[in-house]
């Protein structure tokens, strides 16, 4: 195999370490998200969040060009991850009107930061051209269509970070989020916050999908947070098993992913995102085949 | 006099940018431990009335008091038990009726705590109550109308209210259900004494296991016994002009059949007032009714 040949060369083993850490970072916080966002239909949200960061980074390069933002590349992210959470708490203020359904509140905030992303991208261009700074606006490339593999020790640092906060703010608030999530209209009725529910949740999720572009890249990072969910709900239908199927599910879809990327020199973040898809799959085939098996065995028993 | 467990008083409400009012100068006192049925059409502020009462909206005028405090205040406190309609619920969540029951008070408990011994026990006595300690460990998402009800019910008596508010109870519930609700209503009733609030569109929902009920359509048009109701009522609560389409009625059809002795166009102010040999139909269907729930398997 090329991959475990790969593994004893150690240049390349060591940026294998650097990107299976990133991602384990990523696919641990989108994994225990990730069966929310599948029973709370928010799909849609992980892809108007994710678009956003075209804004995000946009906004970012004007602010490097005038010289506001300083030239690093985690100023750059941070910048883009206000953005998005800003965009995702925008989008569901907006979808809280009864005139607003929340997909269309999404597909404006969606295109809208597309386009906003073009043209300060472009003006940014301008002013750091005039200034002689055109070094300072950096490839938008890079965080909207990162690649696991060019992951280094601060993507490892800072994913795991935002990881651990994630986990941990999820921890604290599980039970009246859980509340919420399963019942939104009841749990208000009995005392739970749910504006302050829905705008942690938005939070988390944006922060998580900010952090998922730099694995898979934007088009792709919605799919980390909607297939680990999807195939573990299949699997089971109690709430840790599920959480931790989830997670387990995104750590075997990285790892089987990266392993592909290698053998078959295809990029890395489709296969991994391809892999989760065939484990999806698998748990669809196993759930139908127990349901099968459960029924054959009932008619067996009643004989 | 006594704390009321409900009180409105004067209550109007206006919905932003709506052209009439939802409700109308509407007073009504609830006592603590009192079966309380609200009967009116779909449009007629029944939903509203409910909000006014969790402090999920504020009176345009008028004052409304959950067991002497602000409705926000008893929200905080816990002091409703609301039972939500079937299909508001996220029924794919992978939760199992034990776990959505605790959740109703174990959300208070800070994230570092167990949940307690107390409320684990609470909670066992109020699945034994409802009847739904036999499903207790099936998946909620895969209990039929009735058993969804119940835990439901459980959920919001192991929370410790005082006031259970059950909005639009039998809907997706069949005959056989219906009566096994009302049986359940009693039974929890008679063992905690807690004040129960009942709304829905249908009077059998309404009617049965109630001391007094409500008739609102946008006014409280009544407010009687469940014996006081006629079908003058009937037809004027449902005839109303609701929707300001000149008397056309959103999806419900009252037929009142009376014997001709009994046609007079009064409110009924007491039990003794009602015509024994009244038979009544009543049927709708209410725009939210999106569940369609089964006949109770676990009877």
């Amino acid at each position: 195999m090329q991959t475990l040949e790969h593994l004893r060369e150690f240049g390349v083993s060591g940026f294998l370490v650097v990107a299976l850490l990133a991602g384990l970072s990523v696919v641990a916080m989108c994994g225990v998200l990730s069966v929310l966002v599948v029973v709370k239909k928010l799909g849609f949200v992980g892809q108007g969040v994710s678009h956003s960061a075209f804004g995000g980074v946009g906004l970012a390069a004007l602010l490097a060009a005038v010289g506001v933002l300083p030239d690093w590349p985690l100023a750059q992210l941070v910048v883009v991850v206000l953005f998005c959470v800003a965009a995702a708490l925008g989008m569901a203020a907006v979808s809280d009107k009864r005139t607003v359904p929340v997909d269309t509140a999404i597909g404006m905030f969606l295109v809208g930061s597309m386009a906003l992303g073009a043209v300060l991208t472009q003006v940014a261009q301008g002013v750091a051209a005039e200034r002689g700074r055109a070094g300072v606006v950096q490839s938008w490339e890079a965080i909207l269509f990162g690649s696991i593999l060019t992951a280094n020790w601060e993507d490892v640092i800072v994913g795991w970070i935002v990881c651990v906060a994630v986990l941990v703010t999820a921890w604290i608030i599980r039970r009246p989020l859980l509340f919420w999530a399963f019942d939104e209209d009841s749990a208000s009725a009995f005392g739970v916050r749910g504006r302050a529910m829905k705008t942690v949740l938005m939070i988390l999720l944006a922060l998580a999908i900010v952090v998922a572009m730099r694995l898979a890249g934007v088009v792709l990072a919605t799919a980390l947070l909607v297939l680990p969910g999807a195939a573990a709900l299949k699997l089971s239908d109690r709430f840790w098993p599920v959480t931790i199927l989830s997670v387990l599910m995104g750590v075997a879809g990285l790892v089987l992913g990266l392993v592909a990327s290698f053998e078959l020199s295809w990029q890395p973040g489709p296969c991994v995102v391809l892999a989760m898809t065939l484990l999806f799959a698998a748990s669809v085939g196993w759930s139908k085949l127990r349901s099968v098996a459960s029924v054959a065995g009932a008619s067996a028993a009643s004989t | 006099m006594a704390e009321a467990a409900v009180e409105f008083k004067g209550v109007s409400y206006r919905y932003p940018g709506a052209a009439g009012l939802a409700l109308d100068n509407v007073s009504l006192r609830v006592e603590i431990g009192e079966r309380l049925g609200v009967l009116g059409p779909n449009g007629g502020g029944k939903s509203t009335l409910l909000k006014l009462m969790l402090g999920l909206l504020e009176p345009s005028s008028g004052t409304v008091r959950v067991g002497g405090r602000s409705p926000r205040e008893a929200r905080a406190a816990g002091v409703i038990g609301y039972v939500a309609q079937r299909a508001d619920a996220e029924l794919g969540m992978p939760l199992s009726v034990r776990d959505v029951v605790t959740l109703g008070s174990a959300w208070r408990v800070p994230a570092w705590r167990g949940v307690p011994t107390e409320i684990r026990a609470r909670v066992d006595r109020m699945l034994g109550l409802t009847g739904a300690d036999a499903f207790a460990d099936k998946p909620i998402g895969k209990l039929s109308g009735g058993q969804l009800q119940r835990a439901m019910i459980a959920r919001a008596l192991a929370a410790d209210a005082k006031v259970l508010a059950l909005d639009e109870p039998t809907v997706g519930i069949d005959a056989s259900g219906q009566q096994m609700f009302a049986d359940l209503l009693a039974r929890v009733h008679a063992e905690l004494g807690v004040t129960i609030m009942v709304v829905s569109h249908d009077l059998r929902a309404v009617v049965a296991g109630s001391d007094r009920v409500a008739c609102l359509a946008r006014r409280l048009h009544s407010h009687t016994s469940p014996q006081g109701i006629t079908p003058q009522i009937l037809a004027e609560l449902f005839s109303h002009d609701v929707a300001g389409l000149g008397g056309v009625l959103a999806g419900m059809h009252v037929h009142a059949h009376a014997p001709s002795d009994c046609c007079e166009h009064e409110h009924a102010k007491s039990a003794g007032d009602a015509p024994s040999t009244v038979k009544l139909s009543v049927s709708g269907r209410s725009k939210d009714a999106r569940a369609q729930g089964g006949p109770d398997a676990n009877s």
